[in-house]
């Protein structure tokens, strides 16, 4: 499913169980005899597989044909985007599950207990979640499904810590939950019991209406119901215990996970602050749609919201931020997008300047008045070891302040841990995480659940590339083969270190670049950006083909620099950037990437760095189907063919094609007769360059390390890269400049100060110190 | 007098004529296979080991290739 138009030759031709089973679907009852029969042949080797996915006793309604969705006992629902409900459809099927895979006809979705989590915490109920699934499913729902629906969701979301007045409050609308709930310890000493009290003991307030409006239409009756005239009941916690109080309240113990809110409009506690959207700021649907999710009942919720890159995630952070008018906390990732972000807030809110201030290495504005916007970094907040006396006050004063917004960009960079300590340190009433790739390959997206919150919102990738918000990319995967030298090279044992050199610095896949690259630039006049992790690699090309490239080492002021000039001078169309360039550097007139190499099969870098053209370009109507301009913008991978490249590639396009891209394969680039315009066309230029890698240390071919790489364990478990000893010691000096201080503390803890251990020292130095 | 010997022709595409080349060398000298390097694309080499060098090739292949998991 999903693989497009890419004629790529399986060996082993699938016709997996999953495919045939989606024909299945697809087709009526005709197909369902047909199903049964391939059963009957397959019964002896794959029993347990065929039974759970033989899904033809599942009754039809009489009336399936209008209805767009099929929901399988094992949790698994496909959507037929061709029926018109498929907008309503949708927007339920995203807020209760979690897209497993949008091509362009046929979805497919997984319920899980994170994503009904999630549901329930925009303010779905359980029964809401069974009719209305049950109304939209061509089939009778199948009752694994409604138990499974209902033992997830039987404790979620019937518990909220809501902040109001600076006071926390544990509220539902529930009274006997929170009775079980004062029946543990921990939080019956955590209660505070000074307030008059209705009969139960707790406060009553007659509940706030949901305001969503989301869903209307097929929610209606039962939702209204459910949302109208909801008590709740609610007793006082101690601020000081409210941590307690809440690691008793997940799964491990009581197992009714707390979803936190803030009133802000009745914190009266908090200055305001005095920020609007500015007029010309107008949302786009989806953008409102992810904010109505937020600010569902009148309160803020935290979570999560998935947009893909170049779709406008900071108007939506902006627009959150003048929402709740209140201090707000932005975390960038680096210092680059930290002055974008102080832009973007420029630009579409009437924040003034003395409002908003940066906290990074390079520049640290001191936050005056009593509200305001601070932008800084993860590392400038977690950072735990010493700091300039100038930091020390700001950061101390970051701790002490009580913040409305905690914004955090980017949120699947950054490891757990540091999480955990930016939330420990602030303070804040609500958090909003944004991101285009919730994706990792060490799966610990879930972490964010109970970090930040549930996901909000996820928008459909080919949904926005239909309404022109993003630009529409054609993909591409160039198959380079090796050159005969290279290639022997390649097949050698003791060279399995230099693998990954020797298959970037393919000659073949050099003059495909540079082909491209003229291609663009003089045939369309395209902005391009080349990405290439190996640092040799990017040396070599950038050398070149004379171009200018930014690195780890760059320093922040040349990275400007070289960044204006790409933006403003015509002469500049082309950069090579390693991965200091995958996130959040906001590059708006590049059109065109070409990848020549990568970090190994990671999903999320291959879809960041498609992110970096998404930004929709030229007019609308021309960006529309059919409009005058199809594809404009354009992601080239350069592979080379018969080497592990291949098997990270099709690795790395997967998140990609679940969002509905192909890949189309280009397998004649750069054309014959090219011949000598392009470098690298004799022999003894190819054996100069092949001896080049050959020489080159095992260090410097290796991969760059940044700090920021502590996540990501893309690589196969079996297979190692080499490590290299003077970037471990910090002599490349490939770090950011805000790290320098930080490091040693996270990342990869760079052993520059570390006392030395004796037992290690070399025997000569033994004999004299020893 | 024509010398004949009985052999089996391999024609492949240049990365591949590598590999095997590479798969004969890292063989001890008894089991070497091929007689003639014709080309950059053409071998000439045992008539026995055809199946060996195409079970080789695909093990290759197979490293190289990846499948999402169901």
């Amino acid at each position: 499913m999903g693989h497009g138009d890419k004629g790529r030759p399986s060996k082993k031709h699938k016709s997996s169980s999953k495919d045939v089973q989606k024909s299945v679907m697809m087709e009526d009852d005709e197909a369902a005899y047909y199903v049964e029969g391939f059963d009957d042949d397959h019964r002896d080797d794959d029993r347990g597989e065929g039974k759970k996915r033989d899904f033809s006793n599942l009754e039809l309604k009489p009336d399936h044909v209008n209805r767009p969705l099929w929901a399988c006992a094992d949790g698994r629902i496909f959507l037929e985007t061709f029926s018109p409900l498929y907008k309503q459809a949708y927007d339920f099927l995203i807020a209760i599950a979690e897209p497993v895979c949008r091509p362009e006809s046929m979805h497919e979705y997984n319920l899980t207990p994170h994503s009904l989590y999630a549901a329930v915490s925009v303010g779905l109920e359980t029964e809401t979640i069974i009719s209305v699934l049950n109304k939209l499913s061509k089939t009778k729902l199948p009752i694994e499904m409604i138990e499974f629906i209902r033992a997830s969701t039987a404790n979620y979301g019937k518990v909220k810590l809501v902040l109001k007045k600076n006071r926390y409050f544990v509220e539902s609308p529930f009274p006997e939950v929170l009775k079980k709930m004062l029946r543990d310890e921990v939080i019956a000493k955590a209660r505070l019991t000074n307030e008059c009290l209705g009969e139960d003991g707790f406060s009553i307030s007659k509940g706030l209406h949901e305001l969503e409006s989301g869903h209307n239409g097929l929610l209606d009756e039962a939702e209204l119901a459910a949302a109208e005239e909801k008590e709740s009941h609610s007793f006082e916690i101690d601020p000081a215990k409210v941590e307690n109080v809440k690691e008793r309240c997940l799964p491990a113990n009581l197992n009714y996970p707390m979803l936190e809110e803030y009133d802000f409009r009745n914190d009266t506690v908090n200055p305001d602050l005095d920020m609007e959207l500015k007029p010309h700021a107008q949302p786009r649907p989806y953008q409102e749609k992810s904010l109505s999710k937020m600010f569902g009942n009148g309160r803020a919720r935290s979570g999560i919201i998935v947009l893909p890159c170049g779709a406008g995630k900071s108007l939506v952070g902006v627009s959150a931020a003048a929402r709740i008018k209140k201090s707000c906390l932005c975390l960038a990732t680096n210092a680059v997008s930290v002055d974008q972000w102080a832009f973007q807030f420029k630009l579409w809110s009437t924040i003034r300047d003395e409002q908003i201030c940066r906290f990074t290495s390079d520049s640290k504005e001191r936050f005056r008045g009593n509200a305001g916007v601070v932008v800084t970094t993860y590392n400038m907040v977690a950072f735990g070891g010493k700091r300039s006396e100038e930091s020390e006050k700001i950061i101390e004063e970051i701790r002490n302040r009580e913040w409305g917004l905690l914004l955090m960009d980017e949120v699947h960079v950054v490891p757990a841990h540091m999480f955990r300590k930016v939330i420990s340190i602030t303070k804040s009433h609500c958090k909003l995480g944004l991101t285009a790739t919730l994706v990792r390959e060490d799966e610990r997206i879930t972490d964010l659940n109970f970090l930040i919150g549930p996901k909000l919102y996820e928008a459909n990738w080919l949904d926005l590339v239909k309404g022109g918000f993003i630009a529409n990319v054609q993909c591409a995967e160039v198959w380079c083969p090796m050159t005969k030298e290279f290639f022997a090279e390649y097949l050698k044992k003791e060279n399995s270190k230099k693998k990954q050199a020797l298959y970037v610095m393919n000659p073949n896949k050099f003059r495909a670049c540079e082909f491209l690259i003229r291609f663009h630039e003089q045939q369309r006049g395209d902005k391009i950006i080349v990405f290439a992790d190996n640092l040799f690699a990017l040396t070599e090309y950038a050398m070149k083909l004379r171009k200018p490239m930014i690195y780890g080492a760059t320093s922040h002021a040349e990275r400007t620099q070289i960044l204006e000039a790409f933006k403003t001078k015509r002469d500049v169309n082309t950069i090579f950037l390693s991965k200091v360039g995958d996130n959040s550097i906001d590059i708006p007139e590049a059109n065109v990437i070409i990848q020549i190499s990568s970090h190994a099969g990671s999903r999320r870098q291959e879809a960041q760095r498609l992110g970096r053209i998404l930004r929709a370009k030229g007019k609308h109507q021309d960006r529309m189907a059919g409009g005058k301009e199809e594809y404009n913008a354009f992601f080239y991978s350069l592979v080379s063919t018969d080497t592990q490249e291949m098997y990270y590639s099709t690795k790395r396009q997967q998140f990609l094609i679940d969002q509905g891209y192909s890949f189309k394969v280009i397998t004649s680039l750069p054309p014959p007769d090219s011949g000598a315009d392009l470098s690298f066309h004799r022999l003894d230029e190819q054996l100069q360059l092949l001896n080049k890698v050959l020489v080159a240390g095992d260090d410097a071919v290796g991969l760059e390390q940044l700090d920021e790489d502590a996540d990501d364990i893309a690589l196969h478990k079996a297979r190692r890269f080499s490590g290299s000893m003077s970037a471990m010691s910090g002599a490349n000096g490939m770090v950011y400049m805000e790290y320098n201080a930080g490091r040693g503390k996270f990342g990869h803890g760079h052993a520059k100060s570390k006392p030395k251990d004796p037992t290690k020292r070399h025997q000569l130095f033994k004999k004299r110190f020893g | 007098m024509v010398n004949a010997i009985k052999g089996l022709l391999i024609s492949c595409d240049i990365p591949m004529a590598q590999f095997i080349i590479n798969l004969n060398s890292s063989l001890p000298a008894s089991q070497k296979f091929i007689i003639y390097k014709l080309d950059n694309t053409h071998l000439f080499v045992q008539p026995t080991v055809g199946e060996m060098i195409r079970s080789a090739i695909s093990e290759f292949r197979d490293q190289n290739s990846y499948e999402k998991p169901a």
